[in-house]
């Protein structure tokens, strides 16, 4: 059926085919293996931030390598206008307790390096008109930004498969095998099998299943997410808007329309579990109640859509990026836990480091695969 | 379950044609080229040549283009339109005003 | 509706059904707010929406489908144009055609890109005694215009129903409408994860009392596969039935003896030449019976008159005193005519698909009532008033104005074209013909199997 390629990637997200991209620009020769279609999974189901604030500071490195030297050029980079706006995140607060939140978070950053303030109410609605009075304050971080992941991801994959990646999708990984020690075999539901020395797996919630086969186990659950889409409406502002709570957030699209992510608090116990996300009946008008209070501009504009997805939770909410010692060849990329998008230009950057043994352009090690220990 | 797709598989190359500038998508104004040429960019499903265009993401949510961007494809490709798998169907059917979908009435058992 | 209404059903109007979800919950919009409801069964009956064609210019307002044609006469009052193109000749296309006449605009053709009529030939014939041309193994191949429609371009099409260069007509038309089919609106069934298939456009797999894959989810109607509205009743009764079953309001044994009997009407509605299983087929030539299938009406709307005399509702050999003449061709499922006369002059017989034939020893008394049930309009009542070399024919009138007693004109044949000097004798209708008027005109005697519409005045077309 292929060739053997010297790297099987396995999941056609944003991870994969960033990391297959910046692969095949070294020359290395790459197949990507996906069990639906490109970008089915959280890319397509993503808010579209490129933050670094509020960043778990194991990751802000990561996040504002990719915004100082891969965001600002990669549309130029793959013939596609991935849609990305550096006009600042805002994330605001309500109440006191969210601006002590806010506060934390600002001064975690700044500690990295980050250029975050916080600024008050009126100065927030001084940069957005457009928001309540609600809002009491907001952290403003003015690097940050939005991107449009869907177009993102297949402008990776179509650059890449220029460039002579082999993409397969429709091929569900079951199983991963080693051979003489190291990973050897990758073995699909249809009863194929492909074989390489170095597997990266970047496969959202379902790597895990797939890594255990192999004796490793990634601490992951997997949680709704639901977003809803506005028709379009005249340019109102670019901004990136979160909440303390990180219970809202969203932004205006280059079309025009609004895409707006919340939870309804009950993600946690939702009974259905199966591998196709179904928005809820209750999030979205919940979501619709809260994008009120902050923009009543926006009361009368229509929604058309509503989407969901599933987020790959890691157990300490930062994912797993790394080598793995007990399967040589074996790189992990998964667990993004609801902000791998912004990172996946980086990530990938940083995977193709990994396998061709170059420097890292980050320290990745907070991020490794066995950091998860019981408590003392 | 979607079907195996080898993405490197020979499909031909894209030759213009006449009716190109044709729109087929009038909510977003997707000509029949742009969507011809993205199956050539390697969008082969419904799903991923609505993203890469936008195509049957407008106000209608592709209830007037869905059969004509199926066809399209699956010519271009060289398959047979039911042999491509539909986009997803999602809530509201038609759309909605926030103010409204935010105003949850009381309903019955 | 008034009858479910009546038996207790709780009927809310413009509220659309936003969602389904899990366990038997929807989301409701009405009015200015979202309702949630859960059911023990749920039937999805949204049916189907019309098919597009793109062209050149199919983006000028004055293009739209034939059903948005059709709301707006019906619903609206409004007219969609004044001159209309029809693409498309099923029976959407020949029934809406007929509409936009009867709302005053003309129609200046009727076009299909294949080489027969999709439709019942009765409603094709309704047409083409007014006038109006067909254009089969054509399509159209522009809109003109630059902010409305003012034209339209339709050329013949080849086997591969490509456009045949050279072969460009113009028609001044300001309306195009497009009838091409429908197709099911199966979007809440897809939400609900229903396992589907392909039947004319994504429809949700069934048992034989329309429940798919979801135990308590239904379907009925058009969004299960397009037919139309009869087999869409019984498909609903049948699945009513069903969900009452489930939910315990009806034993086994009456369901069972229930959903036989509708099952059973609905196999008499798939039969004939229009059924399910022979869509698309161009191969047929004779009816069940064995009468050869006429050709003009296929390709130009309307018989021959010796391909009238040739079938069992012509009534041959009864030339003496008034009789009616049943212009009914092909096997589609309808019958209202056999019940419509109280003297047994009219009979299909068990299966509605028969052609209606006129009864040898017909005692027929000219009370017109055949004329007004027939939905095609293809009865006539024929009376030869042999002494004064002039006949009277008797038709079915859904037009207004209604011409009135003494009103001179002209007769037009099945094809439209004038074939005699006219007169109305007589112009009735009573309550239960449903605003059909019974219009008898007068014509010279070697007529009355020629004449079969009136016009007023000259009749210039």
């Amino acid at each position: 059926m292929s060739k053997n390629e010297e790297v099987i990637i396995i999941g056609g997200g944003v991870i994969g085919c960033a990391a297959a991209y910046y692969l095949a620009k070294q020359g290395v020769s790459v197949l990507v293996l996906e069990e639906r279609m490109i970008g089915h999974g959280g890319s397509s189901r993503n808010g579209g931030g490129v933050r670094q604030s509020a960043r778990d500071i194991r990751e802000l490195p990561i996040a504002m390598y990719g915004i100082k030297n891969l965001w600002p050029t990669l549309s130029e980079e793959l013939g596609v206008d991935v849609e990305y706006h550096q006009d600042g995140n805002l994330r605001l607060a309500k109440t006191e307790k969210h601006i002590d939140i806010l506060q934390n978070l600002v001064d975690n950053s700044r500690k990295s390096g980050l250029e975050v303030t916080m600024i008050s109410g009126g100065q927030a609605r001084e940069l957005c008109p457009y928001m309540s009075e609600e809002v009491i304050a907001a952290s403003w971080c003015p690097t940050d930004g939005h991107a449009n992941p869907m177009l993102t991801t297949l402008a990776y994959y179509r650059k890449a498969r220029m460039m002579g990646v082999h993409f397969i999708t429709g091929e569900k990984v079951v199983k991963l095998k080693k051979a003489k020690g190291r990973i050897r075999k990758v073995l699909t539901q249809s009863g194929n099998v492909y074989e390489a020395d170095t597997v990266i797996l970047a496969a959202g919630f379902p790597s895990r299943a797939i890594a255990n086969t192999v004796g490793i186990d990634i601490p992951m659950f997997k949680e709704l997410n639901e977003c809803l889409v506005t028709e379009m409406q005249p340019p109102m502002f670019w901004q990136m808007l979160g909440t303390a709570e990180a219970d809202f957030y969203g932004h205006q699209t280059k079309h025009g329309s609004f895409v707006f992510g919340g939870s309804s608090g009950m993600e946690y116990y939702y009974r259905n579990q199966a591998d196709f996300a179904h928005e809820t009946s209750i999030t979205p008008a919940s979501v619709c109640r809260g994008i009120m209070k902050y923009f009543p501009a926006l009361s009368g504009a229509k929604i058309i859509r509503n989407w969901a997805g599933w987020i790959d939770v890691c157990a300490d909410r930062v994912p797993v990026i790394g080598r793995v010692e007990e399967v040589p060849g074996l790189i992990l990329a998964c667990g993004f836990s609801g902000h791998g998008f912004g990172i996946a230009p980086a990530v990938g950057q940083i995977l193709m480091e990994i396998v061709l043994e170059k420097p890292v352009c980050v320290d990745i090690s907070p991020l490794k695969y066995n950091r998860f220990h019981a408590k003392a | 379950m979607s079907r195996l797709l080898d993405r490197n598989r020979e499909i031909g190359a894209f030759v213009p044609q006449q009716d190109d500038d044709l729109i087929i998508c009038r909510c977003e104004e997707i000509t029949k080229g742009e969507i011809r040429r993205a199956v050539h960019e390697g969008m082969w499903t419904l799903t991923e040549v609505k993203r890469f265009l936008r195509a049957g993401m407008g106000l209608c949510q592709g209830q007037t283009c869905g059969r004509l961007v199926k066809g399209i494809v699956a010519k271009e490709l060289g398959v047979r339109p039911s042999e491509l798998e539909d986009t997803t169907a999602r809530c509201p059917t038609r759309p909605v005003e926030m103010q409204v979908f935010g105003n949850e009435v009381h309903g019955h058992e | 509706m008034k009858q479910a209404e009546e038996a207790g059903v709780e009927v809310h109007l413009n509220s659309v059904v936003m969602g389904i979800f899990d366990l038997g919950e929807i989301t409701v919009q009405h009015g200015d707010g979202v309702c949630h409801y859960k059911g023990d069964s749920i039937l999805i009956a949204t049916g189907a929406c019309e098919n597009m064609v793109p062209f050149d210019g199919w983006t000028l307002p004055g293009v739209m489908g034939a059903g948005a044609a059709q709301t707006m006469m019906n619903l609206h009052g409004v007219q969609p144009g004044s001159r209309v193109l029809m693409v498309g000749s099923g029976n959407v296309g020949l029934v809406v055609s007929f509409q936009l006449l009867q709302a005053g605009v003309e129609v200046a053709a009727v076009i299909d890109a294949a080489p027969q009529i999709g439709g019942y030939g009765v409603h094709a014939a309704k047409l083409a005694r007014i006038g109006v041309p067909f254009y089969l193994s054509h399509t159209i191949v522009k809109a003109e215009g630059t902010d409305h429609v003012t034209g339209a371009v339709i050329a013949q099409v080849d086997e591969s129903f490509r456009p045949i260069a050279g072969t460009e007509k113009h028609l001044d038309v300001d309306t195009v409408c497009i009838a091409v089919g429908l197709s099911p609106m199966s979007q809440l069934a897809r939400m609900a994860g229903c396992e589907m298939t392909e039947k004319g456009g994504a429809v949700p797999v069934v048992d034989e009392y329309g429940q798919t894959s979801i135990p308590g989810l239904f379907v009925a109607g058009d969004v299960g596969g397009i037919e139309e509205a009869s087999s869409a009743m019984i498909g609903g009764r049948i699945a009513g039935a069903a969900a009452a079953r489930r939910s315990g309001y009806l034993p086994e044994e009456e369901f069972r003896e229930k959903a036989s009997a509708l099952k059973a009407s609905l196999g008499q509605l798939h039969e004939g030449m229009f059924s399910p299983k022979n869509k698309g087929r161009r191969d047929l030539t004779v009816t069940d019976e064995g009468y050869h299938l006429s050709k003009t009406l296929l390709h130009h709307g309307y018989l021959s008159e010796e391909e009238v005399a040739g079938f069992p509702g012509a009534a041959p050999g009864k030339s003496a005193g008034i009789h009616p003449v049943i212009e009914c061709t092909q096997n589609i499922p309808c019958n209202p005519c056999q019940d419509a006369c109280r003297f047994g002059c009219i009979r299909v017989g068990d299966h509605m698909t028969a052609l209606p034939a006129v009864a040898e020893n017909a005692r027929c008394v000219g009370c017109g009532m055949c004329v007004a049930s027939c939905p095609g309009q293809a009865i006539f009542l024929v009376n030869d008033e042999e002494e004064a070399g002039t006949a009277t024919v008797t038709l079915p009138y859904e037009f207004l104005p209604v011409p009135e007693k003494g009103t001179k004109g002209v007769a037009l044949g099945r094809d439209g074209s004038v074939v005699c000097p006219a007169e109305v004798v007589e112009a009735k209708t009573a309550g239960f013909m449903d605003g059909t008027v019974l219009l008898t005109m007068r014509v010279p005697s070697e007529m009355s199997m020629k004449a079969r519409f009136f016009k007023t005045g000259e009749g210039t077309k």
